[in-house]
């Protein structure tokens, strides 16, 4: 008897779980057949004063913004988000700071049919991921009135994508520890730097990371087309036992633990003026390798906001915004037209490492750095082989 | 099973009693299957039915089979092998300090002290904890330099915090609180006179604690050691804080393929979590046969 | 008779307690070093002159002791019900409670926000969306925590003798039950009030201002202020925990069920 019963109740527990299964799936099934119906808009393009003043005034209307993976020390953005704010009234919604490109653009996946704060409405990507979300259907074309002075390698033709600024990868070396500052990447493998050299993210997840060991590869005999040399040269720095595998923060760089990191020149400097002398932070550029990264500007096709995003990159790519980058240590992507144009107020140019500097700088293209990413992924975990067993 | 006889003893009494009771039971659960349901196996069935697409949106096996890749079956191992470790030293340490609260004829204050402690230590993860240890235990760590000043060298003698015993060591952090908040409620299930009794027959300690305590415990350790490893496995914060890009777990490898910069294949990524499932429920299937096989043994 | 603690208890304690305070020690002896060269509390000053640390650790607590009180509204009946009658499904429900492990809260709150997004049901801009989040990420501690006291208590006995007495389902539950398990019960409070107050993703994603993202974009920007931030919550959550725990074992001590202790 108790066998029946324990029968009859399995297959009605199977039965229920089956249900429930079934349901759920045709939820989820009927969820994303409804979102695939989008047709691709046209770019609008700002330009002339009135269309300026109806952007503005149908901006306000809509009241607010949602930004994505935004930390206000990155390049400033939190002057930027609160000049903007102020400047037209308009509440920024910021989300997840710490994201990754990935995030972001996962996090306009699953907000196609949401309406509400949680919906990015512009995002800010790494270089590769413009022209991903493009063929993705993820983003909706716009041209900023100051769509001529970027540079045409770095925007995409019909407006889905465009640059927004760019930065090379350099030390942040804490004085307090580390008393002979490193100047190259050959000095990165000195003994004298033995457990000191930390990069500021994991390579399979981190764009910035990904850089670091391209830039490597260009100081050690490789190219932009051979980033190989890079792979062996952390390889080298983990066998000498200079390199630490914490992933380096302004934490850690402060603490000493990590009291040479690798980062972004302008992440770099922000880390070094938000210390403020405790401890003494230097920023490096080194004398070989510079590889310059760029990221990229957009709006997203779902926006709930679209005409307040509109406003928003209007602001970016004006003198404004673009001057509010370069304090925060960055190269906007005008940079060459400001230069030009001779509107860089001294004090801002001082705080930057100096031009010659930057005289070296490379930048890959979009295949060149696929076919690096690749290299670099795989070969990782099996080239610089960090040990973790005990 | 016993209760089943007896209530079929009673049968012929109660029998419409009986039936009345089993409908209201049933009715009990279903608030929770319906929460379930909704909240937990709802937006997990994108995660299963995703590992079965491509980007494109069409069924493959294309993920599962990327699967048996060598770094990621490392990573499934290593993952296992940090939550296995965690969980049964997490559940020895956790036990015996439950032990020493209830049982070890201390102060009050201590149980004051503790618990709540506990409770909040049993969260402490993630880069917080992670630079905790950092400050402790790293190369310029608060007691790694206090014993360099004393003519100890901790990592010229070979200890490194950035391997698989020092992640292990951080996660017990949140691991043995987490045991001493669940167990101590078995360890006060422990009557007192259980032990007098046992001795005035002229029971041993040690036979006590075979016989009587042990038995009784077994069914809250073995789920306790399940709850800790489950924990360990999902966590992701504290593991890439500490050692992110040497230390190769399964979660970390899902961040990097949802939310990283550099790859992206979110689809590999809900495969990775599926794998996850099975495993967990591998392990489930392990502690119930455990608890049954303790269960004759008790009797 | 009294007896003497036992030396070997006090042994544990003393060893358990010092793997507990030193990375605590060294995090507080580096929130120390904000102003250069002194040893000074100027990172703490500038927490608790942030408006964010009050309204995102006010917001979070809040949300904290609605899941506390959702969750044990569903669950006690649940787990004590499946406990009693049906061995099986009390199988099923302990595979359940584990399932929240092993999906990644990423996945959690994007499966959320795809569901409940659009209609029949928009849930995503209300706050009992982040609530049944927060209770999914917290049903294996609760499960846990009121099963191991389900087990400790002779619920059986109870129940029978309770209904011999002629109470109905609701008196069992609430006024039998409850105050056998209630240690087990707060055991599991704390622990979901702690992961409530830390948890980052959610709370990031559904877009509300909660103390584990405030946490986190202060552990972006800034160097000493995080450490000062973790002893301020760590010590804060202490407090509340240590009179949460003081009030109960008072009621408790008023409410003693003969016999049972």
């Amino acid at each position: 008897m108790a066998q029946s019963k324990l029968g009859a109740f399995r297959l009605r527990a199977a039965k229920l779980a089956a249900l429930f299964l079934v349901v759920s799936l045709m939820i989820s099934a009927c969820g994303s057949a409804a979102s695939e119906s989008t047709t691709a808009p046209t770019a609008g393009s700002g330009g002339t004063s009135s269309t300026m003043d109806a952007l503005i005034a149908a901006a306000k209307a809509e009241g607010e913004l949602t930004v994505i993976a935004l930390p206000h020390n990155w390049l400033n953005y939190g002057e930027m988000i609160e000049n903007f704010s102020k400047k037209y009234g308009i509440k920024i919604n910021e989300l997840n700071p710490d994201a990754g490109s990935g995030d972001e653009i996962e996090a306009i996946k699953a907000n196609k049919d949401n309406k509400g704060p949680q919906a990015p409405d512009v995002i800010d990507v790494g270089f590769a991921f413009g022209p991903s979300s493009k063929q993705e259907n993820l983003l909706q074309p716009y041209k900023v009135s100051t769509w001529d002075t970027i540079p045409n390698e770095l925007k995409d033709p019909e407006g889905y994508w465009f640059g927004d600024y760019y930065g090379v990868l350099a030390f942040a070396v804490n004085k307090d520890v580390v008393k002979n500052v490193p100047q190259d990447w050959a000095d990165l493998l000195k003994p004298e730097y033995k457990g000191q050299v930390a990069l500021a993210g994991d390579p399979r997840v981190s764009n910035l990371a990904i850089q670091s060991v391209y830039a490597a590869a260009l100081a050690n005999g490789g190219s932009l087309d051979n980033v190989q040399p890079g792979l062996d040269f952390f390889s080298k720095l983990n066998q000498a036992g200079n390199f630490v595998p914490v992933i380096a923060k302004q934490g850690t760089l402060a603490q000493g633990e990590t009291p040479i990191m690798i980062t972004w020149d302008y992440l770099a400097i922000s880390a070094r003026d938000e210390l403020g002398g405790n401890p003494e932070i230097e920023v490096v550029v080194p004398k070989s390798g510079v590889l310059g990264g760029v990221y990229v500007q957009a709006i997203s096709a779902y926006a709930p906001h679209p005409n307040a995003a509109k406003l928003w990159m209007e602001y970016l790519y004006s003198d404004e915004g673009q001057l509010t980058w370069l304090k925060g240590g960055g190269h906007p992507v005008r940079y060459n037209d400001l230069v030009a144009r001779n509107v860089i107020p001294a004090e801002i140019a001082e705080k930057l490492p100096p031009a010659e500097l930057y005289a070296n700088a490379v930048f890959p293209t979009l295949a060149q750095l696929e076919a690096a990413k690749k290299v670099i992924v795989d070969g990782w975990d099996t080239t610089v082989n960090v040990d973790v067993k005990e | 099973m016993a209760e089943q006889a007896s209530e079929r003893g009673r049968g012929a009494q109660w029998q419409h009693l009986d039936l009345r009771r089993i409908n209201w039971s049933w009715l009990g659960t279903v608030p929770f299957f319906l929460f379930a349901c909704a909240f937990l196996v709802l937006p997990s069935a994108s995660l299963v039915i995703g590992s079965f697409q491509d980007n494109a949106g069409n069924f493959t096996l294309q993920n599962i089979t990327d699967l048996g890749q060598p770094s990621i079956v490392n990573a499934y191992l290593l993952s296992v092998q940090v939550s296995g470790v965690t969980a049964l030293l997490g559940t020895l340490v956790g036990g015996l300090l439950a032990w020493a609260m209830v049982l070890g004829r201390l102060p009050r204050f201590v149980r004051a002290f503790l618990i709540p402690f506990s409770g909040v230590a049993s969260n402490f993860a993630g880069v917080p904890l992670a630079f905790a240890f950092i400050a402790t235990l790293g190369r310029v760590g608060f007691v790694t330099v206090l014993l360099k000043n004393l003519g100890f060298d901790l990592y010229d003698k070979g200890f490194n915090l950035y391997s698989f015993w020092g992640l292990s060591a951080t996660y017990l952090y949140f691991q043995i609180p987490l045991v001493v908040l669940i167990l101590t409620p078995a360890f006060e299930a422990l009557r007192p006179q259980w032990r007098e009794a046992a001795e005035s027959l002229g029971a041993s300690g040690g036979y006590y604690w075979r016989s009587v305590a042990l038995p009784i415990l077994t069914p809250a350790l073995l789920s306790t050691v399940v709850l800790l490893f489950g924990n360990a496995f999902g966590a992701y914060a504290t593991a890439y804080a500490l050692t992110g890009g040497s230390l190769n777990i399964v979660p970390i490898m899902i961040g990097a393929q949802i939310q990283g910069d550099i790859l992206h294949n979110p689809n590999l990524g809900y495969a990775l979590a599926f794998g996850m499932m099975v495993i967990m429920t591998l392990v489930l299937a392990l502690y119930s046969w455990l608890q049954r096989r303790s269960a004759r043994w008790l009797q | 008779m009294k007896k003497r603690s036992s030396l070997v208890a006090w042994l544990f304690i003393i060893v358990g307690t010092s793997y507990f305070l030193l990375p605590l020690i060294a995090t507080f002896l580096f929130s120390l070093r904000a102003k250069k060269d002194t040893l000074g509390f100027t990172a703490y000053q500038r927490v608790f002159a942030d408006s964010s640390f009050y309204e995102t650790f006010l917001f979070s607590a809040l949300m904290a002791l609605l899941t506390i009180i959702a969750s044990l509204l569903l669950l006690v009946p649940t787990v004590y019900w499946a406990y009693l009658r049906h061995p099986r499904l009390h199988r099923l429900i302990e595979l359940v409670s584990l399932m929240p492990f092993v999906i990644p809260p990423i996945v959690l709150v994007f499966g959320l926000i795809k569901s409940y997004s659009r209609p029949p049901v928009i849930l995503v801009q209300s706050r009992g969306l982040l609530i049944a989040g927060y209770m999914v990420l917290t049903l294996p501690y609760m499960y846990r925590a009121i099963d191991a006291g389900l087990r400790a208590t002779n619920v059986k006995t109870l129940t029978e003798a309770a209904q011999s007495l002629g109470a109905g389902w609701p008196r069992i539950i609430w006024q039998v039950i409850v105050p056998n398990v209630r240690g087990a019960l707060v055991n599991g409070a704390f622990l979901t009030f702690a992961t409530v107050l830390g948890e980052l993703t959610l709370a990031q994603y559904l877009a509300w201002p909660a103390f584990g993202p405030y946490l986190a974009r202060i552990s972006q920007n800034k160097a000493y202020e995080p450490a000062a931030l973790t002893i301020i919550s760590f010590a804060l959550t202490w407090v509340i925990f240590g009179i949460v725990l003081l009030v109960n074992s008072k009621d408790q001590q008023q409410t003693q069920f003969g016999g049972t202790h």
